[in-house]
């Protein structure tokens, strides 16, 4: 009994982790560039979502798709006329221009919002099922929902869509990418943009499961990177496991471990340098040693 | 990283010079202080970028040396300068760690890896209240703390051995292997470098240093907690004055922590700017430096023409990104 | 060549790669339908030669002129419309991607896509062993298949100007054989071809005309009969002392010395 809560908390917890982590092995596998600040952007669509609840009773799941798509147009943007210097740019650059455009967004953010803590509250939020002796929490399990529709939605448009296909060609071949016609320029903004939606997508259904602050994408952002090592750098399902593996290993701390609740953010970074240290290319990926 | 020696010794005879200066106003000590820490953090944190270690969680160093400090004066009852030992240990101790235990990650992985130290070391710290306090954090123990000239004096020493050590290390062999690791680790092992043994060698002393500045500010401050002594802030602050200031160069960082807290205070006094926005200033200057400024404020100062990068994007066969193909 | 304007024309190129240049001066033709070779030892431009038609490396100085209009300028994936294609060197097929795939990117191109129904009937006709692993990932497969699959995923964007960059290299000789049993058979189905290999014998073979190039230029040219003649090709080769075998050397030498053009 006290088990299938436990597999049905982490396998909620493991939808959202995934969603999160896929936006970012999109970018990541396609343009090659660690985006440090796509956590911000997991934070705006989380706002986003609450903004449009409390302001204008819009519920999150109906601005989501406005939200993407804003997220995508911004980040297609973003890319095309200003970070795609960072394809030649040495690494330090990658890393620290991503990493102070974070900083900027989340300071804009505590500035304007305040950094009180937030929360969305749609009706089915709070709600809970009774299935058996375990509970079923509605408002996870909605973001559950959510974050499988998009995953299946971006894996099916990466592997029978054109521009999905050119994704994947771009992520794994750049020079015969570009002989068989794709421009490259185009597909790293297309990459970027629909990472960036994700993200979005990622926050507005977080929105009403955790506490909306202006830090919140940073935190998350040490776990996506720690999902993306764990699965595997340049596997998608490597980062999918990896993210199941997380939830599962988070939830499993926080019920059997005094105090557990707390050391459950610690998960993320001692599953990170373990991996790190033990076996670095993951569970799927390959080697990030140079 | 380049070392001219006039840059060098003006750095150093700057440092000097400023202790001669009559330190009788308290914003002029204050801002003295602040530089000073700042400049050994720049340093090290300059130290390990030239090698190709880009760590965005400095703050893992800077808190371990606080609290490495912070168990000296409380719990070890140590007077004001042997408190620095357990905190340079501490910090060369995490440096060493961090730098064997990622082995030879490359950059991204290993920026990474610094990230979740550092918070890693945050959560550690708030879930060991008897020991840290907690959240709510612990004061120094009552009348520890010397007398306030002791403590300035002490953060220029600090700072121009700092600057002192980096400069030393930097026109032994340590600086080829440095510049080797940098460009290519692989081409720098046929060299006959060994690029842990560096890494690790690099990673320790740039530890220590950061720790360092980070017990100074404890002694400043009086107070520590958890999320202050691991908060990436005045990292962030280290990395801008490195990058502002001319990264790869020993006068670089040291030029940029100047120009930080100058332009802090500044904004501070005369445009009456809120404390909340000075990061959102910080990350527009960090994003600005790498924009228009990739040299820093040194490159400027010695400008030579740019080379051209060797070709856009594409090489001529077999372009795969190393080792990162994605495999949806 | 006597008659109509060539399909593609290089005229006097410099090109290179950041501060070195590798190509100096090399103008070089290719008549509609025909085939030609590119020549030479290693490092002496043949895949930059290819790198500047394509347009990932753009020229310095000089002309590159397809079907009669100037491709200066023109980004590298508008080429593929215009009808130029490449097999690289090295294969460069899309590992984690089937094989069927590999050739539907190959017609990403809108001018590919017009045809691609037609065309991956074409190509599974002319590569049955493609038809066999459709499915199958094209990092599985070995040398030879993915030397087909390189030149399918090539014919899939429908050119007129299909370059091959060292078809056989790594290749068993009797596979290196099948693969140029089918550029033969492209050949004569009326695309143009410019190959550039590094086996002047097997070039040779399937080639009608051929530039022996030698420190960025062209150092002899003429027709495959004439280029047969190993005293010439050696001089060329070696003119400025690489000492470097050549297969050709081992093979009998032709009645009639030809002089170089």
């Amino acid at each position: 009994m006290m088990y299938v809560q436990l597999a049905i908390d982490s396998l909620l917890l493991g939808g959202l982790y995934a969603l999160m982590a896929l936006g970012l092995a999109l970018s990541f596998g396609v343009t090659n560039i660690l985006n440090f600040a796509h956590g911000e952007a997991i934070m705006l669509g989380a706002y986003g979502a609450f903004f449009g609840l409390t302001l204008g009773g819009i519920d999150p799941l109906l601005s989501l798709p406005a939200l993407m798509l804003v997220g995508f147009l911004a980040g297609y943007a973003l890319f095309r006329y200003f970070l795609k210097r960072l394809l030649t740019a040495p690494q330090v650059n990658q890393i620290l221009l991503t990493f102070g455009l974070g900083m900027i967004l989340n300071n804009a953010a505590a500035i304007a919002f305040t950094a009180d803590m937030r929360s969305a509250n749609p009706s089915y939020a709070s709600e809970s099922i009774r299935l058996g002796e375990a509970y079923l929490p509605m408002g996870r399990f909605i973001a559950f929902g959510v974050a499988c529709v998009m995953a299946v939605a971006l894996l099916l448009w990466l592997h029978r869509t054109e521009y999905g296909r050119a994704c994947r060609a771009v992520a794994q071949n750049q020079l015969a990418s570009t002989l068989a016609g794709i421009d490259l320029k185009n597909v790293y903004a297309v990459a970027f943009g629909i990472s960036i939606a994700i993200g979005v997508a990622t926050g507005v259904v977080l929105s009403w499961v955790t506490p909306v602050t202006p830090f919140m994408g940073f935190h998350l952002l040490v776990k996506a990177f720690a999902i993306i090592i764990l699965g595997g750098i340049g596997s998608i399902g490597g980062a999918m496991a990896g993210a199941f593996l997380l939830g599962f290993l988070e939830t499993a701390v926080a019920y059997f471990v005094p105090e557990g609740i707390g050391w459950a953010e610690g998960v993320a970074f001692a599953v990170l340098f373990l991996i790190l240290i033990f076996r670095p290319r993951g569970i799927a990926g390959q080697a990030a040693e140079g | 990283m380049k070392t001219n020696r006039f840059a060098v010794a003006g750095v150093m005879v700057l440092l000097a010079a400023l202790m001669l200066v009559p330190l009788n106003l308290p914003q002029m000590n204050d801002w003295l202080f602040r530089i000073a820490t700042l400049i050994m953090l720049a340093v090290s944190w300059n130290m390990m970028a030239s090698a190709g270690m880009i760590s965005l969680g400095h703050s893992a160093f800077w808190g371990v040396g606080s609290y490495g400090c912070l168990v000296a004066i409380n719990y070890l009852k140590l007077p004001f300068f042997m408190s620095f030992i357990p905190a340079l240990l501490f910090g060369a101790l995490i440096g060493m760690l961090l730098a064997l235990s990622t082995g030879r990650l490359r950059g991204v992985f290993f920026a990474i890896a610094t990230l979740a130290l550092s918070e890693g070391l945050r959560i550690i710290g708030l879930m060991l209240p008897d020991f840290t306090g907690g959240a709510a954090g612990m004061f120094l123990r009552h009348g520890a703390r010397p007398a306030a000239m002791v403590l300035y004096y002490s953060a220029i020493i600090a700072a121009l051995l700092t600057v002192l050590a980096a400069w030393l290390l930097s026109i032994t062999k340590l600086r080829y292997a440095m510049r080797a690791m940098h460009d290519n680790e692989d081409a720098a092992q046929m060299l006959g470098i060994n690029p842990l043994f560096y890494r690790t060698l690099i990673s320790t002393i740039a530890g220590a240093m950061a720790a360092g500045a980070g017990a100074l500010n404890l002694w400043h401050s009086a107070y520590l907690a958890p999320d202050i002594a691991f908060s990436l802030h005045f990292a962030i602050l280290a990395q801008i004055a490195a990058i502002i200031g001319g990264v790869h160069t020993l006068a670089g960082p040291v030029i940029g922590a100047f120009a930080i807290i100058g332009l802090s205070e500044l904004s501070r006094t005369s445009l009456g700017i809120k404390e909340g926005y000075s990061l959102l200033i910080y990350g527009v200057m960090l994003v600005a430096a790498i924009t228009f400024m990739p040299k820093g404020l040194y490159g400027i100062l010695k400008a030579r023409p740019a080379r051209k990068p060797a070709r856009e994007g594409l090489a001529p066969a077999g372009a795969s990104p190393p080792n990162d193909a994605a495999q949806p | 060549m006597s008659g109509a304007t060539p399909l593609l024309s290089l005229a006097g190129v410099n090109a290179g790669y950041g501060e070195s240049q590798v190509l100096d001066g090399l103008s070089i033709d290719v008549g509609a339908g025909q085939v030609v070779c590119l020549l030479g030892a290693n490092g002496v431009g043949k895949t930059t030669t290819l790198m500047a038609i394509t347009g990932i490396v753009e020229p310095s100085a000089g002309d590159i002129r397809f079907d009669g209009q100037s491709l200066l300028g023109i980004a590298p994936h508008r080429r593929v419309e215009l009808g130029i294609a490449l097999a690289p060197e090295g294969r460069q097929v899309f590992q984690h991607c089937s094989v069927h795939e590999n050739l539907l990117l190959g017609s990403f191109s809108q001018r590919g896509r017009k045809v691609r129904t037609a065309k991956l009937d074409e190509i599974y006709s002319m590569f049955p062993r493609l038809a066999e692993r459709r499915m199958q990932m094209a990092g599985l497969m070995s040398g030879g298949e993915q030397q087909m699959l390189a030149i399918g995923r090539a014919l899939m964007s429908d050119p007129r100007l299909l370059m091959l960059d060292e078809p056989s290299l790594g290749l068993a000789p009797k596979i290196a054989l099948q693969v140029y049993e089918v550029i033969a058979r492209i050949a004569a189905s009326g695309i143009s071809i410019l190959l550039v290999e590094q086996n002047t014998q097997t070039a040779l073979s399937v080639a009608e005309r051929g530039y022996v190039l030698s420190h960025g230029r062209v150092a002899l040219s003429g027709s495959n009969t004439q280029l047969l003649d190993a005293a010439a090709i050696r001089e060329a080769f070696f003119g400025a002392g690489h000492g470097r075998p050549d297969a050709a050397l081992d093979h009998p030498q032709p009645n009639n010395a030809g002089t170089p053009q």
